[in-house]
């Protein structure tokens, strides 16, 4: 077993008893992933923004990247509600996982919000 | 009837109507302010100086009927703090009233001979010079209320507060709120100073009866403001109930925080243990607890639908500040190791009624706590500081003067600054893009100065990869032009978002500056226009002294690894300098 802290922002933050930021600790069978840790917490990947595992980013709203990431004893983890903002200035050059990169890659890496094409808002 | 420059001189209290010239027809806001400082300021002037002059000036479409958030008011002059040229805007009543009563530009110039203070009222029939004895040495939230009480009319109130009186480099130009409150602040760059400088503590500005604002084609506003706000209600940062509606820019706090990019104890790590803790979430929190006359989603200036600004309360659910942005949030809380909200709605209200930036104030106190003045986390003195600035004691006014001076009164070497002013809330170790945008912006350490324009609306499709450390010149070359424009219209930047990411919306904001300017500009020509404004101010740095050299990251950054990542900035000097290669034909 593995116990991992995570920290929840926004509405989701009632799955850990807050009402906008809480924090617990979450116990998880050894080679756990991020996909594994939002069903334990009830979270749907829809209501999933940004997420980072120990300040390093690895998902964004509208992406589901993280999926798959494995995560290990003691890691901190920060997931944010889809109401949360990130502009690209803010956040060009920070470190990615490898598989937000790619996917990035295929959806534009400097947009605000993710997941509907500038075609499909028009 | 075309818009006129009303040119005040302090020397002799005299106020004259101008045509506005040819060269300056096709200008607003940052665009106007910085053609008129290129054309009329000596760039070698002593900025406190009887050659410098305030420059005010709304945008191209303040004051027009319905463009939403539109309220924004540019300021310029040679800069205090920098010694460059500055624009530094704010929201509040100013920039519809100034526009509507026919106004291009507000140029202040000269300066009292006797040393008295003045109070300044602009109304349609002209410029009234009053003696203000009883508003000097007052604070602004004071101010605000006499003048409210003077003048029924509600009208807008520029002012400075005590700072700005005895021409200290942090003094900010304070823009009354839709309460008549001062927490709306053209604070970087000293411009304060400026106005002190000219003799004015006050300016009332009241548009009853004014000329209104010539519109050139009606259908094109109308066509492009309707795009612009179908973009900004669609957006998700931007639309009701989004994030900047719900937390505010302070959105930003755990989001930094997390990506290991807050700078934290004077840019001493980036991350802060008590980040949740001063964060918009927490300011939310407080609101629904407290109650009372606090709130967010609140509008800083009439007409804005974006509404980020908050009511911070009291435990009474009094208010005590309005706004507690990330940027205060940061500065005064994570960069001093302070995580008690309330004390940061403290401090920042200190700072709105003395007339201080409360990012260089937040960076300034850092500094004294580096420097074993006091220390880090301590709220209690931090917040007696500014005691001193208000007593005006020799400390006070070493701490007015910001950050460069402070390190320098206490021997500190870690001074976070580029051009004389200090970064705001992003750490460039970790955030690299905007490390690029602080170096060589004309205004110093900016974090306004580079607003994301999406390559294929900007035009430049293709050309570069976001993702590859190389293209990052070009990003913030396009990013500070597409700001400089947006700067100009008197648009809030935050239209930024919806409109960089919706190509419809992008093309209503250009639309509806040709409909009331009768300018012929598309979307397409955002960039160039953009790009003429920065080539203006950073020839008047060039002329002022300022060289390549001056386009550069603190040294302290390039070999003091930041936690969490343990990075050092490495980009190289050439690469700066390819941001501004173009000015010198290149």
């Amino acid at each position: 077993m593995i116990t991992v802290d995570v920290t929840l922002y926004g509405d989701i933050a009632h799955f850990a008893g807050g009402s906008h930021v809480a924090s617990q600790d979450v116990n998880l069978t050894e080679k756990a992933t991020v996909g594994d840790l939002l069903q334990k917490l009830g979270i749907s990947p829809d209501d999933r923004g940004y997420l980072f595992i120990n300040a390093v980013l690895h998902d964004a709203p509208g992406l589901y990247a993280s999926k798959d990431a494995a995560l290990d004893d003691g890691d901190h983890i920060g997931i944010f509600s889809t109401t949360h903002m990130w502009p690209y200035q803010y956040r060009d050059g920070i470190h990615m996982s490898d598989q937000l990169q790619k996917a990035m890659k295929k959806h534009g890496s400097m947009q605000n919000v993710y997941g509907r094409t500038d075609k499909e808002r028009r | 009837m075309s818009r006129k420059i009303l040119r005040i001189n302090m020397s002799d209290q005299s106020a004259v109507y101008e045509d506005i010239p040819e060269k300056w027809s096709k200008w607003a806001g940052r665009g106007l302010t910085s053609a008129i400082v290129l054309d009329e300021v000596e760039p070698t002037c002593h900025p406190l100086g009887p050659n410098n002059k305030l420059v005010i000036a709304p945008g191209w479409v303040s004051g027009t009927p319905a463009a939403p958030s539109s309220g924004r008011t540019s300021f310029g002059g040679k800069s205090p703090l920098t010694g460059t040229i500055k624009e530094s805007n704010s929201g509040g009543l100013s920039s519809k009233k100034i526009a509507k009563l026919g106004l291009a530009a507000i140029i202040l110039e000269g300066e009292p001979q006797n040393g008295e203070w003045y109070q300044l009222v602009i109304t349609k029939d002209g410029v009234e010079f009053k003696d203000a004895p009883d508003l000097a040495g007052k604070g602004m939230y004071e101010v605000d209320e006499i003048l409210w009480d003077q003048y029924p009319n509600k009208p807008a109130v520029i002012g400075i507060g005590p700072v700005g009186e005895k021409k200290l480099s942090n003094a900010g130009i304070s823009v009354n709120d839709p309460e008549g409150k001062p927490g709306r602040y053209a604070g970087r760059g000293g411009l304060g100073a400026v106005m002190g400088a000219r003799g004015v503590k006050a300016i009332v500005v009241d548009d009853e009866g004014g000329p209104g604002v010539d519109i050139a084609d009606e259908d094109l506003l109308k066509q492009g403001r309707t795009k612009l706000r179908d973009a900004i209600m669609e957006h998700d940062l931007t639309k009701p109930d989004g994030g900047l509606n719900t937390y505010g820019t302070n959105v930003l706090m755990n989001i930094i925080n997390e990506a290991g990019g807050l700078p934290t104890r004077n840019f001493s790590a980036g991350q802060f243990e008590g980040a949740a803790d001063i964060s918009g979430e927490r300011v939310a929190e407080m609101v629904e607890k407290r109650g009372g006359e606090g709130m967010t989603g609140h509008g800083c200036h009439p007409g804005c639908i974006i509404q980020c600004s908050n009511i911070y309360p009291d435990e009474e659910g009094e208010a005590v500040v309005s706004v507690v942005e990330y940027e205060t949030a940061w500065a005064l809380g994570a960069n001093c190791g302070i995580d008690d909200l309330d004390y940061v709605a403290e401090m920042t209200y200190q700072c709105n009624d003395l007339g201080l930036d409360t990012i260089e104030a937040g960076n300034t106190i850092a500094i004294a706590m580096e420097g074993g003045q006091i220390e880090f986390g301590d709220k209690e003195a931090a917040l007696a500081l500014f005691d001193e600035i208000r007593e005006m004691s020799p400390l006070g006014r070493i701490y007015g003067q910001g950050v460069e001076a402070t390190a320098k009164a206490f021997g500190v070497h870690r001074v976070p600054t580029v051009k004389g002013q200090s970064m705001p809330a992003y750490e460039p170790r970790a955030i690299k893009g905007i490390g690029v945008t602080y170096a060589t912006s004309p205004m110093g350490a900016d974090h306004t100065a580079g607003y994301t324009i999406a390559p294929e609306i900007a035009g430049v499709g293709g050309k570069v990869d976001p993702l590859d450390e190389e293209g990052k010149s070009d990003l913030s070359l396009t990013f500070q032009a597409a700001t400089a424009f947006v700067d100009s219209t008197g648009y809030c930047l935050f239209i930024a978002f919806p409109i960089l990411d919706i190509s419809s919306g992008w093309e209503g904001m250009a639309e509806s500056v040709a409909g009331v300017t009768g300018l012929d500009i598309t979307g397409d020509d955002v960039i160039d226009v953009g790009k003429e404004i920065l080539r203006m101010e950073r020839e008047f740095n060039k002329k002022a002294g300022f060289t390549a050299q001056d386009d550069r990251l603190p040294e302290f950054m390039r070999y003091e690894k930041l936690p969490p990542h343990n990075e050092v900035w490495s980009m190289s000097d050439e690469e700066l300098d390819q941001v501004y290669a173009w000015t010198n034909g290149k």
